[in-house]
This record gives C-alpha cells, structure tokens and sequence, in this order.
C-alpha cells in the first residue's frame, strides 16, 4: 500500500490524491501538521525528506519525495493505459515535461501569495500576484488557442495528462492568495472540465463542478 | 461617478466563452454578471451575487437548466432567474419574488452583449459599421489601463491583411465611443479589424475584436493578431502605471422595491388572472386529453416550480387550474393537459373545443401547493389519469438532477395515457399501468407502498377513490402522513353550509359572523379583506389561513390528518367553525 505524506490544505499533497483518484489507486494518508505545527520542518520528518517539503511517498519502500516526480512514477508505473504519463510518445512527453515545470513556477508564485494570505508567511506577495499574473496570461492564451484546435487539455492529447493535475491545484486555488481568475476565461473553462475527469477528489476550497453535457442521444436509445 | 453612454450594447463576452454547462464571469462599469447558456441555447445575463447570502453566482453550477449557488443549494431556473428549490426548506414551495436580478441580454457577431441602461425593449447592437458575415472574432485581452487609453494606443496598431511582418498601408479611425477601425492593405489584399475596448471598470479593459476579409487559415492570424495587440496591451499598461491609480468602480445597486421591503398593504386576490398567454400549439395528447403550449405575449413568464399549477381563465367566463407538466429549464412557454371531463362543468369542454392556437387567455402567475422535496432517498410518484401532470413535472426535476424516483402511471389503456413522449423518456425510472380494476390497482399500490423506510416520500395524484385507496394503503403500511403528499382534482365531500359562527380576525381587528350558506371566504371579501384563492371547493390549499383559536370543522381535501390534528390552518373556502368563534390570523 503506498503511503502518502499528506496535509489536507496543501495543493502538492492534492496533485498526489488526484491522480490517484483518476487511477483508482488505494493510498494510506499520513497526516504532517504543515499549519500550525510546522512538523514538515521537524526532525522526524526531515529524516524522511531533508528538504522539509510535501509530498512523500513511500510505495513499499521506495520513498519518494517532489510532487511532480511523485506523478511521474505513479502514472509511469500505475496507469495501464500509458495516457496520464505517455513515455512512449517522444514530442508529447517533452510538453508534459515542459509543463510540469510551469507548475513548479506557478508554486513559487501562486502557491506563495496563498501562503502568505492563508498561512502567514512572511513574503514579497505583490511580487508573488505579478509573477502568477504572468504565468496565468500565457496559460489562459495557450488553452485559449488550443480550444480553437479542438483540444481541452494542456498538452496535445486527447486525454488529459499528469500536467494537468500539476498545474490545476494552485491555479484553482489562487483565490485565496488574492489572485483573480476573472481574467482567464479559458482557465476557468478547463477547471472545469480537469472537475470532470472520471475519480475527481474536491480538497477544501475547491468545489465540485456539475454534470456536463449528456451525450447526444441515440436512435433506438430511448 | 462615470461619465458613459449607458444607451449603447457593450460585448461583455464572446459567443465561444458561454461554454456548455459553464458560468463565465463578466463585468462592466464595475458590474460583475453571471453569464450562462442552458442547454436550450438560452442566455442568461444575471447579477453575479446569489440573493441569499451574496456569494457570487460565477463559482456556481450550472446544470443546464438551472443554476444552483455553491453555498446553500439555492436553485434558479433558465430565463426567469426565479428561484425554484432551497435546501434548507424542503417542504416549502420559494416565495416567487424570489428572483435574481436580470440584465438584457442580446447575442450577435459571435459575442454577448448588454446595455447598463437596463433596458431591454431596445433595438439589437449594431456596431457602428457593418461587419462581413465571415468575420473571426479575437482572443478577448484583459488590460490592466483605463478603456480611453486602449483605445488611443490601438490606435497605432500596424499590421498586414495577411498576417506577416512586411509593411501595409494601415488606416485608423475611432469609428464610436470604445470602436476603433483599422484598415490594412498590401498585394491587393484589404482586411479590417474592429476593435472594441469594453471598461471593466475605471482602470480595466477588455480589448475585443473582429477581423474580416482575410484568405489565411484562421488560427495562424488569430495568433499573429494575438501576439501584436499584447505588445499594444504592454506598452497601455506601462502607461497607465504612471497614471493616478482610478477608484475601482463601485457598481450601483437599485434599492430593494417597496413592495419588497414592507408587508404588502393589501393582499392581491390570488384569482388575478394578471398574465396574457398565447395558445401556440394545441395538440392531443391521448384519448380525451388535449395539450396546451402557452407562449407570454411579451417578456418572459413568471418562474414555475414542480407542482404548480395556474388559474387558466376561458372564454366564457369560467376559471380552471391546470397543472404545469414543464420540466426545469424548460422557461420559454407552459404545458397543461385538459382531459375533456363528461360530463364537462364548461371548463374542458370550452377548451377543448372552442379555445383554438393563435388565441389569447388569460391566466394566472403559477401558484405552489403541492411541492416537491428534494431531499428524500427515494421518491414514488402514483398518477391517475390525467392526475400525472403535476407528478410528471415532479419527476422530471429529480430525473434531471439524477435523483432516485420511480414514476408509475395509471391509465385505462395506451391510447389514455398522457404524454407518453416524456413518461418514455423517464425509463428506466417510469412505468404504466393500464386497464387495472380498482381490486388489481390496490393489489398495484400495496407493491409499490411497501417497505416504508424514513426519507421515502410519496406522491399522489388521481381520481378521488383510487387517491383514498392509496392513502389507507400508505397508512395501512407505516407511512407517516407527513411522507404522504397528494392533490385532488376536486373535493366530493357533501359540504354543510348550515351553521352560523364569528369569526375574529387578528390583524385586521374585526368580527364577523358567518351566516348560513356563505364561506368564510365570502364574508372576508364581503367586508374588504382580500384573501387569495383558487379553486373555491377546498381541494388546491390556496385560501388556507392560520387558525389561533377556535376548533375548526374541516370539509377540505387538502390538509391531511396531522395538519387536521395541529389544528393551525383552516381553508376558508369550504371549511367553518364546530366552536362559537374562530380567530384567523388575518
């Protein structure tokens, strides 16, 4: 059973729980107090990852720490389907890669101006909005155009990928670090859409989407 | 405050923003909407803030016929805006001034638009110039600068018919208040761009656009377009850094109307056939039934919930109440089923033959008293007869919201079963029952009322002996009556007119006496005091009022044993007095 090191308001520990819910994949939660208690910087944990971060994992000893290299594996190992991480396609999983770290950069921006309204970090937090303003700008513009060539997710496949998950929680989030989605149409519309992906999981501050639209009828299905 | 033409349409979003089963968040002058298409392709341009507790409407669902607030579940129906269900109050059937604050709304050159001025009766948007029927709309751009100063900076946007970097004669022109046009040519080629910058509020914009004439593959020019107007959308935000930062716009919010706000002075009659409707289609339905399509002949109708019914007012005189059969989202017109009665009181048999499509009735705003929960595990709803209009638009709700129901039809036989398109398309969740004897129908209604558990409901309605049958089985099998919901047609009970009784009214300060042969209902209208009704005969719960002493003796067919018991409503049409006096919370 995997064992994940979990803190139910961090949007890395989310990524984590959301694949695992499109998988299906069973996983044991280990509660860190990161708020108050700061146990993610406390020894026991720092013996488990010297850089003090969520998430780990621990698949049956093998521990694992970063929430985007903690994607790659599980989708690499678990998905039977290979679409989540399509190591086989040499292009597609150049742009996963490419957006996985766009997700690290919207964690050092988005991720950190919530850190500082909801957790009370001590931080540059305009300078936080500015940087996940720009980042916003060239996502909304990317899944805007992509919307024109009839595709709904960020990298060019039909099914979403891992770069979805990791970039959909602090995104979703980052009204809650004072950062309005109002401008960003096309993000607004793939939230909803990455909601109704088979196995979603909510997390507080995150609201379940509606159905979408039925499939079109049938003859004789009626 | 601002200085603007609040008589033009402004594009608040693009056609393509309005995504199925989607809420776009929009805004104008400081106004923020909630904009949403349904699933019939109708737009909804609303206040974006729930009426409840002011939660933006933006974060809530939208289900395709209904948008529901993220924070309570309250519900709001396509079109009207009125709200239809609040979870909190599952028995009551929402107050219909309940109703969230709409904007008009028009949708043309694949964007939406809306007019601050608030009225609705104007003419379509027009741009100020014609624009070719293949012209491609832009990527909208939010600019954080005031519109004025986007509009001065598109001013200098260059860029060639074809979408490269070589040189082309540009002409530029502020065409409108927030238009600029823009006009490239080079190698015989000409394309123009149409450029609206829409004030978010004082220090934001949104710069949208429509280029025609162009031979190119789109999406290659969409993003040159895209890429040359963010360089514009830099150098505007650069300048409007130096500027003094404007006061976000403070959107104005209209007083709570009166008759909101204050107790009403006088009750309306509930019999005010207020609404003018067209018969746009009649058609029938099964054996002896006739549907009715009825279209608002201007506006929009008032908002109807599951189990309404409305006071339909005929040609000759008469007044009848018919069931809405509609379904949630379904907004744009009302469906009743008239079963032609024989012998007919002159209801049916008017309607039936001499009431014909294109004509004009007049009718009454949608009154609930049958309401639907939607909260239980499991629904059952038994209609007989022509009793399956209301019941029909009850299981379409919770089909809709894909909660569990079961939906069993009596009829005499296919061809007497009503609307059977929609009770076929409820399978699996439907079922009839045809030609079954009042002993086979019991025999039916011990099945499907077995195995009460708390959180079932049931729902019926039907011709008087088969309602009775199924309410001595209900209780007969554990069901509480507060799980047991039913409407009459009409109440057979022989009435008893003969005693004469006061009557204490404590609002309004009177005593009055009852004679014999008048209603209690008569008599407060006789001396002033209006009191909604309907049906007259005690069987739709209209004219109930709140009884506060006195010990009643009831003749309806409305309340059930434990209302009877609490001894706390009275229907003042048929129902009177077994004590001397009766005080009416009126």
């Amino acid at each position: 059973m995997i064992r994940l090191y979990d803190y139910e308001l961090s949007g890395n520990c989310y990524k984590i729980r959301l694949l695992c819910g499109f998988l299906g994949l069973a996983y044991t939660s280990v509660p860190i107090e990161f708020h108050p208690g700061r146990a993610h910087k406390g020894a026991d944990f720092l013996r488990i990852n010297p850089l003090g971060q969520l998430p780990v994992i621990d698949d049956d000893g093998f521990v694992l720490r970063d929430a985007q290299a903690i994607l790659t594996y599980l989708a690499a190992r678990y998905d039977p389907a290979r679409t989540w991480y399509p190591v086989s396609d040499a292009r597609l999983l150049g742009e996963v890669g490419q957006w996985l770290a766009f997700a690290d950069s919207i964690t050092a921006t988005a991720s950190a101006a919530r850190l500082h309204d909801s957790f009370f970090h001590d931080l540059d937090v305009d300078a936080a909005r500015a940087g996940a303003h720009r980042l916003f700008r060239i996502l909304d513009a990317h899944l805007w155009f992509a919307e024109q060539e009839g595709r709904i997710w960020l990298c060019p496949a039909p099914q979403p990928t891992i770069a979805d998950i990791a970039c959909f929680p602090y995104v979703i989030l980052s009204e809650e670090g004072g950062i309005f989605l109002q401008d960003y149409p096309a993000i607004r519309r793939w939230c909803d859409r990455v909601k109704r992906i088979p196995g979603f999981v909510p997390m507080p501050g995150v609201f379940p989407a509606g159905p979408g639209l039925p499939p079109p009828l049938t003859a004789g299905s009626v | 405050m601002l200085n603007a033409p609040f008589d033009l349409w402004f594009p608040i979003a693009s056609s393509s923003d309005l995504a199925p089963r989607h809420v776009f968040h929009a805004q104008l002058f400081g106004q923020e909407y909630a904009a949403w298409r349904a699933d019939d392709g109708y737009v909804n341009l609303w206040e974006n803030r729930c009426l409840h507790r002011g939660v933006r409407l933006s974060i809530g669902i939208n289900d395709g016929a209904e948008l529901k607030c993220q924070y309570h579940g309250w519900r709001y129906a396509n079109r009207t805006a009125g709200c239809t269900y609040i979870p909190a109050h599952p028995a009551d059937a929402p107050a219909r001034t309940i109703c969230n604050n709409k904007f008009p709304v028009a949708e043309a050159h694949g964007m939406i638009w809306t007019r601050p001025d608030g009225r609705t009766d104007a003419p379509p948007p027009l741009l100020s110039e014609p624009l070719s029927d293949d012209a491609i709309v832009l990527r909208p751009l939010p600019v954080n600068a005031p519109s004025e100063l986007a509009a001065e900076v598109l001013l200098t946007y260059r860029f060639h018919p074809e979408g490269d970097n070589s040189s082309a004669a540009v002409t530029a022109s502020r065409v409108a208040p927030f238009t600029v046009s823009l006009t490239s040519e080079a190698g015989g080629h000409t394309a123009r761009l149409t450029l609206f910058v829409q004030p978010v509020d004082l220090g934001r914009t949104i710069i949208r656009g429509w280029l025609s004439g162009v031979t190119t593959p789109a999406v290659p020019l969409l993003q040159a377009h895209d890429a040359g107007l963010q360089v514009l959308r830099d150098r505007c935000e650069a300048l409007a850094r130096a500027l003094p930062r404007p006061e976000a716009t403070a959107p104005v919010y209209p007083p709570v109307p009166a008759e909101l706000a204050d107790l009403p002075a006088t009750a309306r009659s509930g019999g005010a056939a207020a609404l003018r409707v067209t018969v746009s289609r009649k058609w029938p339905v099964a054996q002896g039934v006739m549907a009715f399509e009825l279209r608002p002949l201007r506006g929009i109708l008032p908002t109807s919930q599951p189990g309404a019914h409305i006071d339909v007012t005929l040609p000759n005189g008469l007044v009848r109440q018919y069931s809405l059969v509609n379904a949630p989202g379904e907004t744009a017109h009302w469906v009743i089923g008239v079963k032609r009665e024989t012998p007919s009181g002159g209801g049916s048999a008017c309607l039936h033959d001499v009431v014909r499509e294109g004509d004009v009735l007049a009718v009454s705003a949608p009154r609930n008293n049958f309401p639907l929960r939607q909260d239980a595990s499991m629904t059952t709803f038994i209609a007989g007869g022509i009793g399956l209009t209301p019941l029909l638009a009850m299981a379409q709700t919770l089909h809709h919201r894909g909660l569990p129901f079961a939906l069993h039809a009596f009829a005499a036989s296919p061809a007497h079963l009503a609307f059977a398109d929609r009770i076929a398309a409820l399978r699996p969740h439907s079922r009839t029952h045809f030609g079954r004897t009042p002993d086979e129908t019991a025999t039916d209604l011990k099945d499907l009322l077995a195995g009460y558990a708390p959180g079932r409901h049931v729902y019926i309605c039907g011709p008087g002996p088969m309602l009775e049958t199924a309410r001595r089985i209900a209780a007969d099998l554990g069901w509480p009556d507060a799980a047991v919901h039913f409407e009459y047609f009409k109440n057979t009970t022989p009435l008893d007119l003969s005693s004469t009784f006061e009557i204490s009214l404590a609002r309004s300060a009177l005593t009055l006496t009852v004679p014999p042969g008048r209603s209690i209902l008569d008599v407060l209208r006789d001396n002033g005091v209006e009191v909604p009704s309907s049906c007259g005969q005690g069987a739709c719960g209209t004219c109930a009022v709140a009884l506060l002493e006195g010990e009643a003796l009831h003749q309806d067919v409305y309340l059930n044993a434990g209302d009877r018991r609490a001894n706390h409503t009275i229907l003042t049409c048929v129902s009177r007095a077994v004590s001397p006096c009766l005080v009416l919370d009126v």
